[in-house]
């Protein structure tokens, strides 16, 4: 299971299936660990229109009767299969609240009080995310499955991580607040064309988990094709043993003819003709060896390499035009006695675009160099406690 | 371990049109978010939990957490290709019954081949189904007729391997194969490797006690076996895990970290298994004079026919067996086969064998058993003993003599429905008193309330014996065991308890630990059975019979040792190694 993949647990089927039937126009009657749905026939769905009865929970008896709804139930495979082909693209807004303002780390692992801030928004930003199915697979591994979701900024066409982050938080089951999602406004060449940028972004992001299974099958394919190669050396030292045998009886049988009488002569000229006859066959086989052996048997290698192949496939599942804003945002700092403000290139969902240096010895604060003195300039916490 | 290059990889994007096609299309703008939340929760699935385990029947087994950590991380993080190297009476096949089910239950196991030494594969097949409910055919039984023709198959691997059979089982593309003692494929020179090799399957378990048994290359190809460049190359392995000296591992983290992608292996050090203490009384007996008699009549006309017709072997050691057992035993069977073989060339001998029956009025056994009984009515918990003896005929006339001395009996035997079994063990729980049982009763049947066993007989198959104090000496028995054996002096019985059975302490192992001992001395082919008998009919002397069974024990006492001395060593290159549960 992949961070992006949501745990199908019996709650969250629940919690699903309800909202599902009820988007259908479906009511839900609850009756302990029974649902009677009533469906109406709309044409939007392949669940049989009419009453239906879902038994939930662990309370399944072995006489009730009805569908039974949990994680692996058909009821529940159908109701996914048709959630998720139905409305694949979409719009969601994410407005900023001031409420919801994220702090960076380098000013929240610091020292100093953050007294107030302020966001203003300048603008409107539009980026997509696309949720990606990655299947790897290869003969000596397993199918691995990977569900990654990759944010572009319409604009910059850069990726934007936090935004996906956000994205995922905001899709999750169950969610403080859901989202409203809107029409897809974006143009479909655009649409297109982000979709392009999003797909290189995923591959460079997946590059780590390629790697690793590449490296598995290059070492199976490695160890068949060097046990290949051993069989054949094998081979080879039992055809030049054979060689050598039919060297010396072609020897011994030449050494017969010259000495022996009439009758015995034809016999072994009979025998040495069938044994040379034998030696240009294992001689030939033997040079055929040879000669794949010195170019390293180009012919297995390649069906070997094919057979190990790696074959990735990357589907996408869903694109999410996503709305957020874009403008400042002002954090009043306090440190003994002593505010500053700090105005910063912040979106909503996206949080702070800019980094900021420490003016003493010009390094960007971070989670593990936070800010720690406000007075007269900003400093890092390396700074001020080697001035200290 | 040298760059990889080898294989390409090909990148496939599939096409994004269907999906820009939605944007023209109507719909409810909220129905979006239900989109990516299912696409999300399909990615979350299937969900790995082990959905069988709840069908189990607790009375059945009893499953340890070692034994479900192991059957979940071969299926779910292992995929389904497993090496089970647990150490010996850890639980293996209760790990490889948990997994079966689970497949059974997902329905991932349309044909499943099980390879076994032979003598283990009714023993498998009884624990699958007792246990688990799962029904397989075995190749021993009389229904069996080939690999293509039934679904659920437990094969001993050199049946599999015949050349009778060998391309069929090849033929077969089988969802799931389990290869126990896996460590006789080590050897990739021979047929058993290259049959594992060749089979084709989707899933595998492979179990072992000592993945390792001479040299570290064992484990190179046991892996391989399952898991092809795992390792990388045979001189790979070599030289960057192995010391020139083939005794002891290097790189050993890297080593731990692979080996962990498809081997578990639990200590007992590490389970929470306890055992109580098992106390072994063996009484040997005088024989009356009457009794002597027939026994040395019995054995000599045994020895005879044997001489004259090696093919009446097994009705020849079962009259060797019954004689020891009881006299009414022992005469079902002669009269049985005067009756059917009428043109009998030994009648004569069989019929004044008859009379010799008819002359006895005291069976020593049987009146030594009510002292035991009578010793455990005071001191034992409600009485409860449980008598087993291999012969129904027997069986009737204990229970008779037990019932005439008024005490409470319950029989127990194969003839039985399951349900009616299920009531006898009950009863003989509620009521006490004293359980008499053939070998029919089930290795899963629960009888750890009773902590007195006595064997009136004795197998000649040393794994029988097992089981049967198997039944009562098990987890979760919290009281310590006492096992009653009664021979006749001057028997087979003595013998092989005396000079067999004692000599490798059978009494003490376990049944995990006795098969590893086992399988290595009938590789030659020969049961353990078989090497008796034939030692018992071909003696020219009683000297020479000693002196046949000592030999026996001697080599017993070797392959005990050598055993022993593998596990020594296989936890001794393992040490360290966490190849257990995972730490997450």
């Amino acid at each position: 299971m992949t961070d992006e993949a949501l745990a199908v647990t019996q709650s969250v089927v629940e919690d699903f299936s309800e909202r599902y039937l009820e988007s259908l126009g479906g009511t839900i009657e609850t009756r302990g660990d029974t649902w009677e749905v009533t469906i109406q026939d709309n044409g939007d769905t392949e669940l049989p229109a009419g009453s239906l009865s879902l038994l939930c929970g662990a309370g399944r008896d072995d006489d009730s009767t009805g569908e039974p709804l949990h994680p692996e139930s058909e009821v529940f495979q159908r109701i996914l299969r048709e959630a998720a082909e139905r409305r694949p693209t979409g719009k969601i807004s994410i407005e900023a609240d001031q409420d919801d303002v994220v702090i960076p780390q380098w000013i929240k692992q610091g020292d100093v009080e953050v007294r107030e801030i302020q966001f203003t928004p300048y603008y409107d930003r539009t980026a997509i995310v696309v949720l990606f199915e990655v299947s790897i697979e290869t003969v000596s591994e397993y199918q691995q499955e990977l569900l990654r979701a990759i944010a572009i900024d319409h604009r910059s066409e850069q990726r934007l991580p936090a935004l996906e982050e956000t994205f995922l938080q905001m899709t999750s089951i169950p969610t403080n607040s859901s989202p409203t999602t809107t029409e897809f406004s974006l143009s479909r060449s655009d649409a297109r064309s982000l979709l392009g940028t999003a797909q290189d972004q995923l591959m460079q992001s997946i590059q780590n988990e390629i790697d690793e299974v590449h490296n598995e099958a290059s070492r199976a394919a490695d160890a068949e094709v060097e046990e290949y190669r051993q069989l054949q050396q094998q081979r080879i030292q039992e055809l030049e043993e054979e060689r050598s045998k039919l060297s010396s009886k072609i020897d011994e049988l030449s050494e017969a003819i010259n000495s022996s009488d009439q009758n015995d002569r034809v016999e072994a000229l009979k025998k040495r003709k069938e044994a040379k006859a034998e030696y240009e066959e294992v001689d030939s086989e033997l040079r055929t060896l040879h000669e794949r052996r010195d170019q390293g048997f180009p012919q297995k290698q390649e069906e070997i390499r094919k057979r190990h192949a790696l074959d990735i496939r990357v589907t996408p599942l869903t694109v999410t035009q996503v709305e957020y804003e874009r403008g400042e945002l002002d954090i009043e700092l306090v440190e003994q006695g002593v505010s500053r403000t700090v105005t910063l290139g912040y979106g909503s969902g996206i949080g702070t675009t800019d980094t900021v240096q420490c003016s003493s010895c010009d390094s960007v604060l971070s989670v593990d160099n936070p800010l720690k003195r406000v007075k007269g300039s900003l400093q890092c916490r390396a700074c001020s406690s080697s001035n200290e | 371990m040298g760059s990889y290059d080898l294989v390409d990889v090909e990148v496939t994007h599939e096409s994004a049109d269907d999906l820009l096609d939605s944007l023209s299309e109507d719909g409810a703008e909220e129905d979006h978010l239900q989109s990516i939340q299912a696409v999300r929760l399909q990615a979350g699935q299937p969900d790995s939990e082990l959905r069988s385990l709840k069908e189990l029947d607790e009375n059945s087994v009893k499953l340890l957490e070692h034994q479900v950590d192991a059957a979940y991380r071969a299926l779910f993080e292992m995929d389904g290709k497993a090496l089970l190297a647990d150490e010996v009476g850890l639980g293996k096949t209760i790990e490889v019954g948990m997994i079966l089910k689970e497949m059974h239950f997902r329905e991932t196991d349309e044909s499943v081949l099980i390879l076994t030494p032979a003598q283990l594969a009714k023993q498998w097949q009884a624990e699958l189904q007792e246990k688990f409910g799962l029904e397989f055919v075995c190749n021993y039984d009389d229904e069996f007729e080939d690999f293509d023709t039934h679904d659920y198959i437990i094969a001993s691997i050199d049946t599999a391997k015949s050349e009778r059979h060998r391309q069929t089982v090849l033929d077969r593309d089988w969802d799931v194969l389990v290869l126990d003692e896996a460590h006789y494929v080590k050897n990739e020179e021979t047929d058993r490797y290259d049959l594992i090799d060749r089979l084709s399957y989707n899933y595998a378990f492979f179990l072992t006690a000592t993945p390792i048994q001479n040299e570290l290359t064992d484990l190179y190809n046991v892996v391989s076996l399952l898991r092809p460049g795992l390792f990388g190359t045979r001189d790979v392995f070599h030289q960057y895990f192995v010391n020139s000296n083939q005794e002891t591992l290097v790189n050993r983290d890297e080593l731990q970290d692979r080996l962990n992608k498809v081997m578990i292996r639990n200590r007992r050090e590490d389970t929470d298994i306890d055992f109580t203490d098992r106390t072994i009384d063996t009484r040997t007996f005088d024989p009356t004079q009457k009794e002597r008699e027939l026994y040395q009549a019995v054995s000599d006309y045994v020895k005879g026919a044997y001489s004259q017709d090696q093919g009446q072997k097994l009705v020849l050691m079962l009259l060797q067996k019954e004689v020891v057992s009881s006299p009414v035993a022992l005469k079902e069977t002669i009269e049985k086969r005067l009756h059917e073989q009428s043109e009998l060339t030994h009648a004569d001998e069989l019929e004044s064998i008859l009379d010799l029956i008819e002359e006895i009025d005291t069976v020593t056994k049987q009146e030594r058993l009510l002292d035991i009984v009578e010793e455990a009515r005071d001191t034992v918990e409600m009485g409860r003993v449980i008598v087993f003896t291999q012969f129904r005929a027997t069986q009737r006339q204990v229970l008779d003599r037990l019932a005439s001395e008024g005490y409470t009996v319950h029989a127990f035997h194969g003839g039985h429905s399951s349900s009616e079994k299920e009531q006898i063990v009950e009863d003989f729980e509620e009521e006490g008193g004293i359980l008499v049982s053939t070998d029919a009763m089930s290795e899963g049947r629960n009888l750890q309330f009773c902590n007195l066993l006595v064997n009136l007989d004795l197998s000649w198959n040393p794994m029988r014996v097992e089981q049967r104090i198997g039944r009562v000496h098990r987890i979760g028995q919290k009281r310590d065991v006492f096992v009653f054996n009664m021979a006749l002096k001057d028997t087979v019985e003595e013998y092989v308890l005396e000079r067999l059975y004692h000599k490798i302490d059978l009494f003490q192992q376990s049944v995990g630990e006795l098969s590893s001992i086992l399988s290595r001395l009938e590789e030659s082919g020969t049961s353990f059975e078989d090497q008796i008998f034939e030692r018992l009919v071909n003696a020219g002397s009683e000297v020479d019979l000693e002196n046949d069974f000592d030999a026996m024990a001697v080599d017993l006492q070797e392959q005990r040792e050598l055993a022993d001395k593998l596990e020594e060593f296989n936890n001794g290159v393992f040490e360290g190694f966490d190849l257990g549960e995972s730490d997450d």
